[in-house]
């Protein structure tokens, strides 16, 4: 993928750029806001990253501009400042996810990874029905089967499966099971996520050899539905 | 603009309050001076006009010398205050008077008529009338109502004196007093802005305006420096606390940098990379709270179903109780409705489990429940663990409090601070419910309705 680096502290900007490459992406990196919104109107980009503070022209006021001139580019939000309404406003004003200042390289990864050709799954007429390999999950019958066999789960259990199963074959991390699935901005010390994970996986995978969740070390989880 | 800036100095205002009051007096001097003039005037025309009406019906009855004579009886047995006369006859020659004319003589009244009387020039009020073979002219000497005239002036004048000079004595005075009493407040602020926080306005005990106004200024120093002292106590609680990680971090990167197998340098980054996690951890839980303790005035909080919340976290930490061989058994009302931002209850919420699950031994049950009593929602968790000291439940709500029994347990003390500044940021708040033999929080939350 191509993607932009809006960032103003070069020591982020390179940390970021140099992951990027690594992981195979061909990064483009700007220093401030007024040269940010030039080059991403002026190249094609799969993603931009883009700082909340930055000189010259500022984070919100540069997605504003663009998603004002019609660009829907996928657009990754960084922040030191990670306020309940700074996070809002950040989406509001057009960003597609917003992701708060230190972070994990791999958070990042994961997420440009989750914005970038979104709307994943909307089969038309089977709208309720997520369906990865051989686990179908329907949102509304609230029912999950596994090869046909039916699998009995708590709510929060369905809700992580059903967040995996949105998101096929991308990395989910642990601070996006926890906003997506339960709504918790902040981190707790307990390890929930991780709990209701395996309570889902021993469930699934009760009589099949496979294990239907795959476990990315350091990074999060995956249904890969193979 | 000058005379508005007078106005607002104590002595201005008195003294300009002195002045009107000195204005009054003298229009009341004018009005009773031109009242008593114009009475005594008056008094004198009567006389005169009684005395022209004797003397004419004397003329008509015994002629020109009967009038004479009466004049020269009165002219002989004249006082200070006695009327002057005189009477001429038709060609204008003087046949008799107690007075030599130096006015023309008219006809009728003539305000003033100056005259002679031996050495002594005057000025009176005349009536002059027309006798058969001549006419009479009745003088009064106005001198006995100049007299008095002046008399009244200078009371005018003299009252208006005093009332000016008590006037601004009375400014200069109070100006004085108002100055030295808030010289002392003056004084007190100064020492304070130079840095003795210490110092308070002293107080006469009057009751006074001022004294209240002391009072009122002493409060507010003690408020001030009561929030300054917390400040104060939490930077150094924070600074305090942090510096045990910091130091930990420290050691563990310079074990990494003296390791030589690669194995062994993974493990102590990774173990630097934890003991920073923790110190962003705690940056994180104080940001928390005062962007919750700003929250009452800058967010509308919308009604949530408090019930279906509580439900979902017992849901959540179910699991981990379970596997730490505790127990957490729930008793939440249905239908529950807050005003409140649902995360930030959440997080309350979770603090309160996860502080149960930490700090309990094992086989501890811990208890969620949840009810509405008028227009407060109680929200409590319960445990049958130890408790913690009573001397620890005063202060458990502060940053970085922990029990000393939590020491040895992780933690960083900033939970159940954020626990109170979420209730608080409600329009709630966080009490202890319970410290021994088991421990318990209780959240007041206004209720929806």
């Amino acid at each position: 993928m191509r993607i932009l680096i809006v960032e103003d502290d070069a020591q982020t900007r390179e940390f970021v750029a140099q992951g990027l490459s690594q992981a195979g992406h061909q990064a483009t990196v700007s220093p401030d806001g007024r040269d940010g919104l030039f080059q991403a109107t002026g190249g094609e980009f799969d993603a931009i990253v883009v700082d909340r503070l930055l000189p010259g022209l500022d984070g919100l006021a540069l997605v504003r501009a663009l998603r004002a001139a019609g660009d829907v580019t996928p657009i990754l939000m960084l922040t030191a400042v990670g306020g309940i309404a700074d996070r809002v406003e950040g989406l509001e004003n057009g960003a597609d996810d917003y992701l708060v200042k230190p972070f994990a390289f791999s958070e990042l990864a994961a997420r440009l990874n989750a914005i970038v050709r979104r709307p994943v799954i909307r089969a038309s007429d089977h709208s309720h029905l997520l369906k990865v390999g051989d686990i179908v999950l329907d949102l509304h019958r609230r029912t999950v089967e596994r090869a046909g066999r039916r699998v009995h789960l708590q709510p929060r259990e369905f809700a992580l499966l059903a967040e995996l199963l949105r998101n096929p074959r991308r990395v989910m991390t642990r601070t996006m099971l926890l906003e997506r699935v339960w709504d918790f901005d902040f981190d707790p010390k307990t390890n929930i996520v991780e709990t209701h994970l395996s309570r889902l996986r021993s469930k699934l995978n009760a009589g099949f050899d496979e294990d239907a969740i795959e476990t990315i070390r350091g990074a999060g989880y995956m249904i890969r539905g193979e | 603009m000058m005379l508005l800036r007078l106005w607002r100095s104590t002595f201005g205002s008195v003294a300009i309050v002195a002045i009107a009051f000195a204005l009054a007096t003298v229009c009341i001097g004018v009005v009773s001076y031109v009242v008593t003039h114009e009475a005594l005037e008056e008094q004198l025309d009567h006389r005169v006009a009684i005395e022209s009406g004797a003397l004419s019906a004397d003329a008509r009855e015994g002629g020109l010398t009967s009038v004479a004579r009466a004049i020269r009886l009165r002219g002989d047995a004249r006082t200070s205050s006695s009327l002057d006369y005189l009477l001429i006859g038709s060609g204008g020659q003087p046949i008799a008077g107690t007075v030599t004319p130096l006015t023309p003589i008219g006809n009728g009244y003539e305000e003033l008529f100056r005259f002679r009387r031996g050495d002594h020039i005057g000025v009176g009020q005349s009536l002059t009338t027309q006798v058969p073979g001549g006419r009479l002219v009745v003088i009064a000497d106005r001198r006995d109502l100049d007299e008095i005239d002046r008399t009244l002036e200078s009371l005018v004048a003299g009252a208006l004196a005093a009332m000016l000079a008590l006037g601004i004595a009375a400014a200069a005075l109070i100006g004085w007093l108002t100055r030295r009493r808030l010289a002392r407040i003056d004084a007190t602020a100064q020492a304070i802005i130079a840095g003795d926080l210490g110092r308070r306005v002293a107080r006469d005990g009057s009751g006074s305006e001022f004294d209240r106004l002391a009072a009122t200024l002493n409060r507010m120093l003690d408020r001030i420096s009561a929030l300054m002292d917390n400040l104060r106590q939490v930077s150094s609680d924070v600074a305090h606390d942090l510096r045990t990680p910091l130091t930990r971090l420290c050691n563990q990167l310079e074990r990494a940098a003296c390791e030589d197998g690669d194995t062994g340098r993974m493990l102590a980054i990774q173990a630097a990379r934890d003991q920073a996690d923790e110190l962003l951890e705690i940056f994180a839980a104080i940001l928390r709270i005062a962007e919750v303790e700003g929250l009452a005035e800058r967010r509308a909080l919308k009604p949530i179903d408090l019930s279906d919340l509580l439900e979902e976290m017992v849901e959540t930490y179910g699991p981990d109780f379970e596997a730490s061989d505790r127990r957490l058994v729930s008793d939440i009302a249905p239908g529950l409705l807050v005003r409140g931002d649902r995360r930030l209850l959440a997080q309350a919420v979770s603090n309160l489990l996860e502080n149960a699950l930490r700090h309990t031994p094992v086989g501890t049950t811990a208890k969620l429940s949840s009810l509405t009593r008028g227009q407060w929602t109680v929200v409590e968790l319960e445990d049958d663990g130890p408790g913690v000291p009573a001397d620890a439940s005063d202060r458990i709500f502060q940053r970085f409090a922990r029990a000393e029994t939590s020491r040895t347990t992780p933690g960083h003390g900033l939970g159940l601070a954020l626990v109170r500044a979420v209730a608080v940021g409600h329009g709630g708040d966080a009490v202890l419910s319970r410290w021994e033999d088991g421990f318990g929080v209780r959240m007041r939350l206004p209720t929806a309705v």
